[in-house]
């Protein structure tokens, strides 16, 4: 017998043992906050909760909804939050990014703003803390509303009619950013959407879907692993993922999550968007690189977009078939866009109808 | 009467082959409300993603530390069974013996409880209750009640995981080893998986597809290249056992995406370097242990892998090689005893959610020429339809076909079949 055997295999071990870099378990993600452990089962969205300092009035949501749709925010009065965030457009825009002031183009697809209540950090890369913080940034942003906060509380102190409301809603005045940006986020927070299909289905309404969905939502849950991101009430579960997905421009590809935490495994990663009312906004991903729901299945089921060796390890081939692709979709087109009124319904307000 | 006892007798003997534990883990599914097809491609069978999952300690990867642990959850707690009809034909025996035989049964039980204890530190624990509906064929250590199932703590481990970042995980207690390239436990088939595990030679107790006490290191060396290496007591009832260590390595390199076993290319090799002790304590002597350094003699087990997959197609096929110290043959003493066996499978999955699988296995087993009494030749087909919905599909319909050949040219044959339910919650 070959008592060298033992030998021989320890020596292949150390041999053959390079550095350990492996695409299937990156380092925690220690710098992102875990506002939920999970992954939790889907089902309906809970009620929205407000953050104490900034609690829900109804005079204040209809003050945010004013300057929701209010261009004067910006610099040269073309741009309001409801450009690129626009009811008719599930709360985003046609895409691929957004247009902001003087036409000039965004880095990065317009997230939506129907149900942003329930992510725990706001923007692609999770940048900010709350709606109130993430309603400031596009009033500075330069190439989105192109002002700056002081020229932008000048202006709207210059408003009688919203000094008026701002004082009826804080009891104070002059107003502040910081109070535009609670009335804003009030407002956003009653964009809700909690009226499906499917939420209609999980209360028990067994024809709420068609066969097709029922089986597209089984392949969601299953074979497709989409709850392994998407997850819980809201459907995301509001941390940040590598899918390689192709860059705008492949000569500076975006840093995403990365820009934030400084930790290099972050590079490419992009917050989980929920999948609610997905249909309603297309094109996808944080570029508006995919163009309908099937071609985002399809990017999944390859297992991701580019070779990139920072791409998520929950990344894997699904091996779907053509009818299971349309499944999904058929589920995801239908059974997961709601019909809120109170929020499908929603209508820009009229400049001749905001405060003068 | 002899021949209704030579009936049962049989029919009873096929169940010797079934109670093949399986490792579906429901509470994990349970605790993330997942379909039991986000980690299986139909359960038993893991795909990649639930490759990674169990790689990773059971944690999902990437998300280590950000997932309730069990004490934030239900008792994370699952079981497993299977009951239906089997049936077994003998065309022909060397005793000329023909016959066939049906009949219903239980089979075994599995209680299972999994769960992520601290980031990073997890558990698996499988007992297999004592169940003593009796068997025709008598099983050493059953006592005289000879019970279907035995008493058993199949797994008991916990991992460590991430020591280094993908690279070093530790699981340490009794578990499924790494040498296994294919679970038999997360195989879809019921009656007898893989021959050339569980084939034994002549004076070696050493059972390839048992779990082991001892301890593993796993992890990833590069993207694809994965390695397993463990040092463990080795398997058998002698005390004697425990004295040498046997150990074992295993490397994979998997091509493209995935991880070989849903989507990817993999091949492999394994290799097993054990001890066995050539005298047997008994109830009359005493452990030996091996002060004179010649009791336990040496065995090794080589092997190489493959696993393809196209589209909803795996097909995987395994070629093993062993040979035991000449002072353990008990066939022919002195000569060092030789066998090569393997298996080939092709699975396909299909229907929506992969509702529907449908497998084809050739195994053999072929020992040295002076032993081919005990040369298997078997070919298994079988479908499995999968109940249930968007929530789990745990309940399978289950129907298993085999023939097989123990033996030479004139050696026997046999038909089993099984129908059964399938389930676990």
């Amino acid at each position: 017998m070959c008592r060298l055997l033992p030998l021989l295999m320890i020596t292949a071990l150390v041999v053959l043992a390079p550095p350990a870099v492996g695409q299937t378990g990156q380092p925690p993600i220690t710098s992102v906050p875990v506002l939920s452990l999970g992954p939790e089962p889907l089902g309906s969205l809970p009620p929205v909760v407000a953050p104490p300092d900034n609690p829900q009035t109804t005079a204040k949501i209809l003050l945010g909804k004013k300057l929701y749709f209010d261009t004067r925010l910006s610099k040269d009065n073309t741009i309001s939050c409801a450009t690129c965030h626009d009811p008719a457009m599930g709360w985003s825009d046609a895409g691929p990014t957004s247009k902001g002031i003087g036409s000039q183009l965004g880095g990065r697809r317009s997230p939506p703003v129907v149900n942003s209540a329930y992510n725990p950090l706001q923007f692609w890369d999770g940048r900010s803390p709350s709606l109130e913080e993430q309603a400031k940034g596009p009033i500075e942003n330069p190439i989105e509303m192109g002002n700056t906060h002081d020229v932008m509380i000048r202006t709207v102190n210059d408003i009688p009619g919203y000094v008026e409301e701002f004082k009826q809603v804080f009891g104070t005045s002059p107003i502040t950013v910081n109070q535009v940006a609670q009335a804003i986020a009030a407002f956003e927070r009653t964009v809700v959407t909690t009226d499906s299909p499917f939420d209609r289905f999980v209360r028990g309404d067994d024809a709420a879907l068609t066969r097709l969905e029922k089986q597209g939502l089984e392949i969601f849950n299953g074979k497709g692993h989409c709850t392994a991101c998407h997850w819980g009430g809201h459907f995301s579960d509001g941390r940040f993922h590598n899918l390689g997905v192709e860059p705008i421009d492949p000569a500076k590809p975006d840093a995403g999550r990365l820009a934030v935490t400084k930790d290099s495994a972050d590079f490419g990663r992009f917050k989980t968007p929920t999948v609610r009312d997905a249909a309603l906004r297309a094109p996808y991903m944080h570029t508006g690189g995919e163009k309908t729901l099937e071609d985002v299945v399809r990017l999944y089921n390859l297992g991701g977009g580019e070779e990139d060796d920072n791409l998520d390890p929950l990344m894997v081939p699904l091996g779907l078939s053509e009818r299971e692709v349309q499944a999904l979709v058929a589920f995801m087109k239908r059974a997961m866009t709601s019909i809120n009124p109170e929020v499908a319904d929603v209508k820009p307000i009229p400049a001749a109808e905001l405060p003068k | 009467m002899k021949r209704l006892s030579i009936v049962m007798a049989i029919a009873l003997g096929l169940m010797a082959f079934i109670p093949q534990s399986g490792q579906a883990i429901p509470a994990f599914a349970r605790k993330h409300g997942f379909n039991c097809n986000m980690c299986h491609t139909a359960f038993t069978k893991l795909n990649d993603y639930g490759q990674r999952v169990r790689d990773n300690g059971y944690q999902l990867p990437g998300q280590e530390g950000r997932e309730k642990n069990v004490f934030q959850i239900a008792p994370p707690i699952s079981l497993r069974t299977s009951v239906g009809l089997f049936v077994a034909h003998k065309p022909s025996t060397e005793s000329g013996v023909k016959s066939t035989t049906s009949g219903f049964h239980l089979n075994g039980l599995d209680l299972l409880a999994a769960g992520v204890m601290h980031k990073n530190i997890s558990f698996l624990l499988i007992y297999t209750p004592r169940i003593d509906e009796p068997r025709a064929i008598y099983q050493p250590g059953g006592g005289d009640a000879n019970p279907s199932q035995l008493g058993a703590l199949e797994s008991a481990n916990i991992v460590f995981s991430n020591l280094i970042p993908d690279a070093l995980n530790l699981r340490v207690g009794r578990f499924e080893p790494a040498y296994h390239p294919f679970s038999s436990k997360r195989s879809y088939y019921l009656l007898q998986p893989y021959e050339v595990y569980t084939f034994t030679t002549p004076g070696n107790d050493f059972v390839f597809d048992d779990n082991q006490i001892g301890v593993e290191a796993t992890g990833h060396l590069s993207d694809g290249l994965k390695y397993g290496a463990g040092i463990v007591n080795g398997s058998g009832p002698n005390p004697d056992n425990s004295n040498a260590k046997d150990f074992y390595v295993n490397l994979s390199e998997t091509i493209g995406r995935g991880d070989g076993q849903s989507s990817g290319q993999r091949v492999g090799a394994f290799a097993y370097y054990g001890w066995q002790p050539a005298r047997k304590y008994s109830l009359y002597i005493a452990p030996m242990g091996d002060e004179d350094q010649k009791n336990n003699k040496l065995f090794y087990r080589l092997g190489g892998d493959v696993s393809l997959n196209w589209r909803t197609f795996n097909f995987k096929a395994l070629l093993l090689h062993g040979a035991d110290d000449g002072d353990l043959n008990r066939t022919l003493s002195g000569e060092d005893y030789s066998f090569t066996g393997g298996f080939g499978r092709l699975d396909w999955a299909g229907l929506m959610n992969n509702r529907l699988v449908a497998s084809a296995l050739f195994n053999w087993v072929q020992p040295p020429d002076y032993d081919d009494a005990r040369t298997i030749k078997a070919f298994s087909v079988l479908g499995r339809y999968y109940l249930g919905d968007w929530t789990a599909v745990n309940v399978a319909l289950h129907c298993e076909y085999t023939y097989r050949k123990v033996g030479d040219d004139n050696g026997d044959t046999e038909h089993q079949f099984a129908a059964l339910v399938d389930f676990d919650f």
